[in-house]
């Protein structure tokens, strides 16, 4: 996020696309009831009439995987209207003169076609959003798990640069991470091209650094994704470490991934459970769990906060860094002798310049938010408020593309997939507390009443969802909140396994995976020999 | 956490309840809570007032979800897979051993590109830091992620 939560109750208009906040973020969305109590203004882009859709004053039923025509044709409206704030466009970013040149050709009426939303209500959402003195944009997975995900977020970027809703009080393009700490997964180095602190291994002088600091020659091309590796398992990678991930049920094509974690030569799970995927493993290392361990987390606005152990852990399961640490030096690895997650946490604060300014005890009280460059700086609450990081913010041109896959005569209704309030991505954790298997015991597929009906289904009765890749049996809810000709169900049961039917493609930059769009087929279910 | 108990917290202290400031393990919101604890076990959480993203704020998941930290399926032993097929229970010195043969084995036949680490979103920065450093300076290769894309 660029700017804090605390900024969401000072906003005079809210613009969340893709963002199921009241379910996913609950609360977060308590700062955004405020906020509208207050008299700000809230515009919801969503395929679902979800929660936040009835609290809106302004609701965009888009179609999935149509961002970026609803905001090509916003961005229309706005320069048409006058709307760009030219004095932050001429003194803090390049590439508008083009990128206005690029939106004319995108009406409301254009994006109407596309998007299915009324012309009129894209022009108000532009209207409104263009005009408002601090307008924030909020996004989750919504944007960003499709073929399209780094469009959608540039698209979004556009919209923010040409009003100036950047490095404002209440503005700010505001993405809300999905998880805990993946946000310092990030920022601690585990991703394919950046050491910690989001240092590019493919620089020659960080290479040097970091050669320097750990003693040994290190590779200058950055490293496969997630997905790549997936692919190559059995071709190219041959062993494996997870550390704390249920790949197999979370990921996309189901089949295809169980298929790549059989094909590797040895694989090792650290886990506070037997997952589905620690169960495939050569060996399975027990850890501890939250509230069993000291370290840190780093949340959606930057802001880095100690987590202490309260409890003893069950048995032998050990600390995470402990584990890994143990294994390098089985290895004989050097670098890994590590006493405490404090010098862990030192060390990673020493080689990362947006950590410099912090060390284990300042981050006690969780009053940082990076970057610290040095010791004495106060943090960043609100980033871009001077300067961007690269001189100038960057127009990109940015043209609309269908889905990996689009319904047809075989497949004719779009499911997109997310999250439910009471469970947790694969139910490792909620799948285990008493208290949420009453309130959600088991998955279920949200279909408009009038489809119901048309498809010859009954609500409370089973169906069978097929995709290109797959086919489910799934119980049938009725309800408004899915449009007529689109479909939902979470990911989280792996009785109901959603993500055999998903993966229909993945964003070429970020390989993320096309979670939010696949077309299905849904039919009642028939009972043959056997359960299913 | 060494700091004065407030009134609040004195029938808490009378009832063997400790308090444990920390932040919640879901969403990436970061809501700063109390782990309440008695005789080792987690028997309550409390939202933090003076928590800086959440002010007092808790979800259900953060304010209830907690009991699987306790549940009898925890991992307690290291397992290797054994001739037969099946996960064993063992100590960690063997479990160790058999992890590390088993990279050594990729490294060796296959090159320093012949490995992958997956990190987590869930485990706290230093575990990430490690796994990282692990890939790179262990291995010398950049595989390595997180769970960010799924």
């Amino acid at each position: 996020m660029s700017n804090p939560y605390t900024d969401m109750a000072k906003t005079e208009l809210a613009f969340c696309i893709g963002t199921n906040m009241t379910e996913c973020h609950p609360v977060a969305a308590t700062f955004l009831k405020k906020a509208i109590a207050r008299g700000a203004k809230l515009i919801v882009a969503d395929p679902r009439r979800i929660r936040l859709a009835e609290m809106a004053d302004l609701y965009l039923p888009l179609r999935v995987g149509s961002d970026v025509a609803l905001l090509l044709g916003m961005a229309h409206v706005i320069a048409r209207e006058g709307l760009v704030d030219q004095a932050f466009m001429a003194a803090r970013t390049t590439g508008g003169a083009a990128f206005l040149e690029h939106v004319q050709q995108f009406t409301p009426e254009w994006a109407a076609e596309i998007t299915g939303v009324p012309a009129q209500d894209i022009e108000t959402a532009a209207i409104w959003y263009g005009s408002a003195n601090a307008a924030a944009i909020y996004y989750t997975l919504g944007i960003t798990e499709h073929i399209c995900g780094v469009d959608n977020v540039q698209s979004l970027c556009n919209l923010a640069l040409m009003t100036g809703n950047l490095g404002v009080e209440g503005g700010g393009i505001n993405p809300m991470r999905g998880q805990n700490n993946i946000q310092g997964a990030g920022d601690a180095g585990a991703i394919p091209n950046s050491y910690a602190g989001f240092q590019p291994v493919d620089i020659p002088e960080n290479q040097a650094k970091f050669e320097a600091l750990y003693g040994r020659p290190l590779d200058s091309e950055r490293g496969m994704t997630k997905v790549s590796a997936l692919e190559q398992a059995g071709e190219s990678i041959f062993a494996m470490l997870i550390d704390g991930e249920n790949t197999l049920v979370s990921d996309p094509d189901r089949t295809h991934g169980e298929h790549a974690l059989k094909s590797l030569d040895h694989l090792v799970v650290i886990d506070i459970f037997l997952t589905e995927t620690a169960a495939l493993a050569h060996v399975v290392l027990p850890a501890t769990a939250w509230a069993e361990t000291d370290g840190h987390f780093t949340n959606s606005e930057r802001r880095i906060q100690r987590v202490r152990r309260a409890v003893t852990p069950p048995g032998e399961a050990k600390p995470d860094w402990w584990i890994v640490s143990a294994l390098a030096t089985r290895l004989g690895f050097a670098g890994f002798a590590y006493d405490s997650p404090k010098e862990v946490f030192n060390e990673l604060c020493r080689v990362s310049p947006i950590y410099a300014g912090i060390d284990w005890g300042m981050a006690e009280k969780g009053e940082y938010q990076w970057p610290i460059p040095y010791k004495g700086h106060p943090g960043t609450p609100r980033l871009h408020e001077d300067e961007f990081i690269n001189g100038r913010g960057i127009f990109r041109v940015i043209n609309y593309r269908d889905p990996a896959e689009v319904v047809d005569a075989a497949y004719p209704v779009w499911l997109t997939t997310g999250r439910r309030l009471q469970t947790y991505h694969t139910r490792t954790q909620t799948g285990r507390a008493q208290g949420i298997e009453y309130f959600v015991p088991e998955e279920v597929l949200e279909v408009h009443p009038d489809n119901v009906a048309a498809w010859g289904l009954q609500d409370g009765g089973w169906a069978t969802m097929r995709s290109r890749r797959g086919s489910i049996r799934i119980k049938v809810k009725a309800t408004e909140r899915s449009p007529r000709g689109t479909v939902f169900a979470s990911f989280a049961f792996n009785e109901t396994p959603v993500n055999i039917l998903t993966g229909s493609g993945y964003d070429p930059i970020t390989q993320t995976a096309e979670l939010k769009v696949c077309p299905v087929r849904v039919e009642a279910y028939e009972e043959v020999a056997g359960p299913a | 956490m060494s700091t004065q108990p407030s009134i609040n917290e004195i029938p808490l202290q009378n009832a063997g309840i400790q308090k444990t400031r920390s932040v919640c393990g879901y969403c990436g919101v970061g809501c700063s809570l109390d782990i309440l604890t008695k005789d080792d076990r987690i028997i309550g959480i409390q939202p933090a007032m003076d928590g800086p993203s959440n002010k007092g704020a808790l979800c259900v998941k953060g304010q209830f979800a907690y009991d699987y930290v306790h549940h009898p399926d925890r991992l307690t032993q290291p397992l290797v897979r054994r001739a037969d097929g099946q996960l064993h229970p063992t100590t960690w010195d063997e479990a160790l051993d058999v992890a590390a043969q088993g990279f050594q084995r990729a490294v060796d036949q296959h090159g320093r590109h012949a490995v992958y680490g997956i990190a987590s979103g869930r485990t706290p920065s230093e575990a990430n830091y490690a796994m990282q450093k692990f890939m790179r300076a262990g291995f010398g290769t950049n595989h390595i992620d997180n769970c960010s894309r799924a």
